[in-house]
């Protein structure tokens, strides 16, 4: 039944998703557009109403991500909720499946499309980063040519860093890939707590939802800071950088399995469906 | 065990003045249509939903074909909201889909035949049906099934009669013989000739639960005439 329920999730999720992602294409089209401008390619002497555009441009271009990250994140709560607590959740608490399976589910495929959007904005921004690149690279270079160069010089760096600050780039960079990996799906997971969270109360149950995930992330915060700031009188920066990594990932995890029993206990002990 | 759904001891309390289900007991068998009828605010709403594990009871239990209301239940137990529970986006056979998916005892042919029968075109999105169209989908989804138990809860309330004619010989023609069919109405004299028994609930007590039969040869009267007696105001 789990990948009868995932499937479905997937067919009445997919159009928006999909649609997020055409944003984000159209938003990295966008930011190409801005590294055209002469500008970049010739020293910009005299500013022209098309630099005045290309760095409207870029500024929309990072509004807009960011709207993006916001706007899956809106998205999936107000899927959530509304296929669970409203109306539109009578069809689903009154099929023969497990509550887990309704809550895997959900979080597998609101997690997908977020680790999806997230994938997809690294690549819009590799992707502006290399049209910078392009732009204000000297005459006589490829494109191939300037990114092996980066590539050198980055190789010396890490080497150097290292070195200096006992920070491995490329360990790093794998602690880093991973949380951001596990990320969406305890995102999900405690976005979807705190609005089961708010079905405790009798009214004003959407609002209630909001003021648990603020409290949550205050919470959360605190937590983080707490263990960073014991972290940072005891081990190297290196060491620091991943084992803050590691540590908010866990301290992130443990609180999105707290609120997936929440989620469970609303749906299984105390549903009132109104 | 002799009864299809045995509840005991039913209480559901929103807070210490708000009792929409207070104390009942209640066994009702199986091969039955019985009609759950009270004035709005009985508490009818409220017992079925309960009854298909929408509201969480604040004391006392439900057990259906001796289980307690959970996966296995659900799988037998046909349910009819009160209101439109399907998305206005989805469209009429992705519904049927989700039905032959989840409930095995779907028949997807039966449900064709209804929405062809009605002139409802199977590709068309909900959103863009009538409010009695989509009562009749609803049905039509729920009377497909093979269930133990169908719950229909107001299934007559807001449609015209013709609409009501037609949903009414749709429970009749199409519900398994072997079952036992709830329906929840304050329309009384609309579905009087349908029904084997009735529980009469007022202020979510239960105030009566007797055959139709009964209600006719003891007071010499129709349910609905009944009924008027009973909740006279």
């Amino acid at each position: 039944m789990l990948g009868k329920l995932i499937k479905h999730e997937w067919k009445s999720t997919y159009k928006v998703g999909c649609l997020l992602l055409f944003a984000v294409v159209l938003i990295t089209f966008m930011g190409w557009l801005a590294f055209q401008s002469p500008m970049w390619h010739n020293g910009g002497y005299r500013v022209t109403i098309l630099d005045i555009l290309s760095i409207v441009t870029i500024i929309m271009y990072v509004l807009l991500l960011i709207g993006v990250v916001y706007g899956v994140m809106i998205y999936v709560a107000v899927h959530f909720y509304r296929t669970m607590y409203t109306d539109q959740g009578y069809l689903i608490h009154t099929l023969p499946v497990t509550k887990h399976q309704i809550l895997c589910s959900k979080i597998l495929v609101s997690g997908l499309w977020m680790l999806f959007i997230g994938i997809g904005m690294t690549i819009s921004v590799m992707m502006l980063f290399s049209s910078l690149i392009a732009a204000v690279m000297p005459a006589g270079y490829t494109l191939p040519e300037a990114w092996g160069e980066i590539w050198g010089t980055f190789g010396e760096l890490s080497e150097f860093i290292l070195y200096e600050f006992d920070l491995d780039i490329l360990r790093s960079f794998v602690v880093l890939l991973i949380c951001m990996l596990i990320s969406p799906f305890t995102t999900v997971t405690i976005l979807f707590g705190a609005i089961s969270a708010g079905q405790f109360f009798t009214k004003v149950r959407v609002l209630m939802a909001i003021v648990c995930y603020i409290g949550i992330l205050i919470v959360n915060n605190i937590f983080s800071s707490i263990a960073q700031n014991i972290l940072i009188l005891q081990a190297s920066f290196g060491n620091y950088m991943d084992i803050s990594t590691i540590l908010n990932t866990i301290i992130n995890i443990m609180i999105a399995v707290g609120l997936y029993v929440v989620s469970w206990l609303v749906i299984s002990k105390k549903l009132n469906m109104q | 065990m002799n009864g299809l759904i045995e509840i005991t001891g039913l209480t559901k309390a929103y807070d210490a003045r708000n009792i929409a289900v207070n104390n009942i007991t209640l066994t009702l068998p199986k091969g039955k249509i019985i009609g759950l009828l009270g004035p709005n605010g009985s508490g009818k709403t409220t017992l079925i939903k309960m009854m298909n594990g929408l509201l969480t009871p604040t004391q006392g239990s439900i057990r259906i074909n001796g289980r307690e209301i959970g996966v296995e239940t659900k799988a037998h137990v046909a349910y009819l909201p009160d209101r439109t529970y399907l998305a206005g986006n989805q469209r009429i056979e992705e519904i049927l889909e989700y039905f032959c998916d989840f409930y095995a005892d779907f028949s997807r042919e039966k449900a064709v035949e209804m929405l062809k029968n009605l002139n409802i075109a199977p590709d068309a999105k909900m959103g863009i049906l009538s409010k009695g169209t989509k009562e009749k989908v609803q049905l039509i989804l729920v009377m497909s099934r093979k269930a133990d138990l169908y719950i229909l809860d107001e299934p007559i309330a807001g449609v015209d009669p013709a609409a009501r004619d037609y949903i009414l010989r749709t429970i009749i023609n199409n519900y398994n013989p072997d079952a036992t069919v709830l329906i929840s109405t304050h329309l009384i004299g609309d579905i009087e000739q349908v029904l084997d028994e009735v529980i009469f609930m007022r202020y979510g007590h239960l105030v009566l639960y007797t055959s139709v039969d009964n209600i006719r040869e003891q007071h010499g009267k129709s349910v609905d005439a009944y009924f008027r007696e009973v909740f006279a105001c």
